[in-house]
């Protein structure tokens, strides 16, 4: 019985423990951590509509250019003056979920800037999905994209595939396509 | 002073962790990480540097608490302190480090699955006082550490022709895409692990 007792003793020294450090750190970090989020959201935004901004004065450039619809449960930032859209993307990659920004131009089918902000893709392979070089390729390109393995010229809607990460490849195309659809057909119809 | 240096206890655990007994290429440990995060060196960096603390700090508490932890409970106390740390430095990541994060992804919680960790804690922490589990811990750690940016210098090259992301190759390199996949880390880890148990005439013995 006494063996139990210290057992149990030992089991909520152990819980109390435990949560206090992860209590204390979600209380230290949690602001910190929704700011970066904020950050990075606002960031991709304004680096679609070509604003300039420093992280200090990110959060006034942010309510002075931009302009956020909801309709029908989905978000659509706008650049009043270029008449750029925004919205968020996000659908299941290899590893886990790609979230990220697309930024349209005026004519809503060609793509001024795509920026990922989470993915979990292989490190170094599919991952290449998140960097600013291969998201570059994108730019220009116009809706619906196909991504396509080693042509040697691409059409106006197609993009070289990653090297080595094929479903990666994959997965990204389908979740700009669909998401892409989805929006514009939302903001066409609240736009008439 | 400098003699006495080379004969004490920490000084002893501290080269065992780095060389003699160095989890990777010795016990053999931690291969998986190992595999996954050498194609970028600063992947390597991180996920080292990560690991480090949470080997010290999760072999600081089961050493500080060993009078009090039920033998039979033992093991899962041990997982349950190795989370704790490790959501810690998760966390840690998301708040001040937040590119670095996202880049190893679902590493970072992985590290509570790196058999290190609760190598070092059953192995030596749960019978070593606190200072000495300190040193335990780090050496261990750096020891994982310097075998990951090793491979990842060497991987991270014939990838991409690039060393912590600067171009180091001439225009010409032709990219081996098979270094960046898990086959590549295989060869390099293995030839490493044969490079360092010549050096230190580290050989298994068979009857």
């Amino acid at each position: 019985m006494n063996k139990h007792v210290q057992m149990l003793v030992f089991v909520l020294f152990l819980g109390f423990f435990t949560s206090i450090l992860l209590v204390g750190m979600g209380a230290l970090t949690e602001e910190r951590i929704a700011q970066n989020e904020a950050a990075l959201l606002q960031s991709a935004i304004l680096d679609g509509f070509d604003e300039e901004y420093t992280f200090g004065n990110i959060n006034d450039v942010f309510n002075d250019t931009v302009t956020v619809y909801e309709y029908e449960g989905y978000t659509f930032y706008r650049d009043d003056a270029s008449g750029r859209v925004s919205f968020r993307f996000e659908g299941g990659g290899v590893w886990g979920p790609i979230i990220g920004i697309i930024t349209l131009e005026s004519d809503l089918e060609t793509i001024a800037e795509i920026t990922i902000l989470a993915q979990e893709e292989t490190p170094g392979l599919g991952g290449v999905v998140a960097e600013r070089d291969y998201l570059d390729t994108f730019v220009g390109k116009t809706m619906e994209i196909d991504i396509v393995k080693g042509a040697v010229t691409l059409n106006a809607n197609q993009v070289d595939s990653i090297t080595g990460a094929t479903r990666t490849s994959d997965a990204f195309e389908g979740i700009l396509n669909t998401d892409y659809e989805d929006h514009i057909t939302v903001w066409l119809a609240n736009q008439e | 002073m400098k003699r006495k240096i080379f004969y004490t206890k920490p000084y002893n655990i501290f080269k065992q962790g780095l060389a003699a007994d160095n989890p990777i290429a010795i016990a053999v440990l931690g291969i998986c990480s190992a595999l996954a995060v050498t194609n970028k060196v600063e992947n390597a960096i991180a996920m080292g540097l990560g690991v480090t603390f949470v080997i010290i700090a999760s072999s600081l508490t089961v050493s500080a608490i060993r009078k009090f932890i039920p033998a039979k409970v033992r093991m899962v106390t041990y997982m349950v302190i190795i989370s704790t740390y490790v959501i810690v430095v998760q966390m840690f990541l998301e708040a001040y480090f937040p590119a670095i994060a996202s880049q190893l992804g679902a590493y970072v919680g992985l590290i509570i699955t790196n058999c290190i960790v609760m190598g070092r804690s059953e192995a030596f922490a749960i019978k070593n006082p606190v200072k000495y589990s300190i040193v335990d811990g780090l050496a261990n750690g750096l020891g994982y550490t310097y075998v990951l940016i090793a491979v990842s210098v060497v991987r991270e090259l014939l990838a991409f022709g690039t060393i912590l992301n600067i171009q180091v190759v001439g225009d010409n390199w032709v990219n081996w895409v098979s270094m960046a996949m898990a086959p590549g880390g295989f060869f390099v880890l293995g030839l490493f692990i044969w490079l360092i148990r010549e050096l230190t005439k580290n050989f298994e013995v068979t009857a």
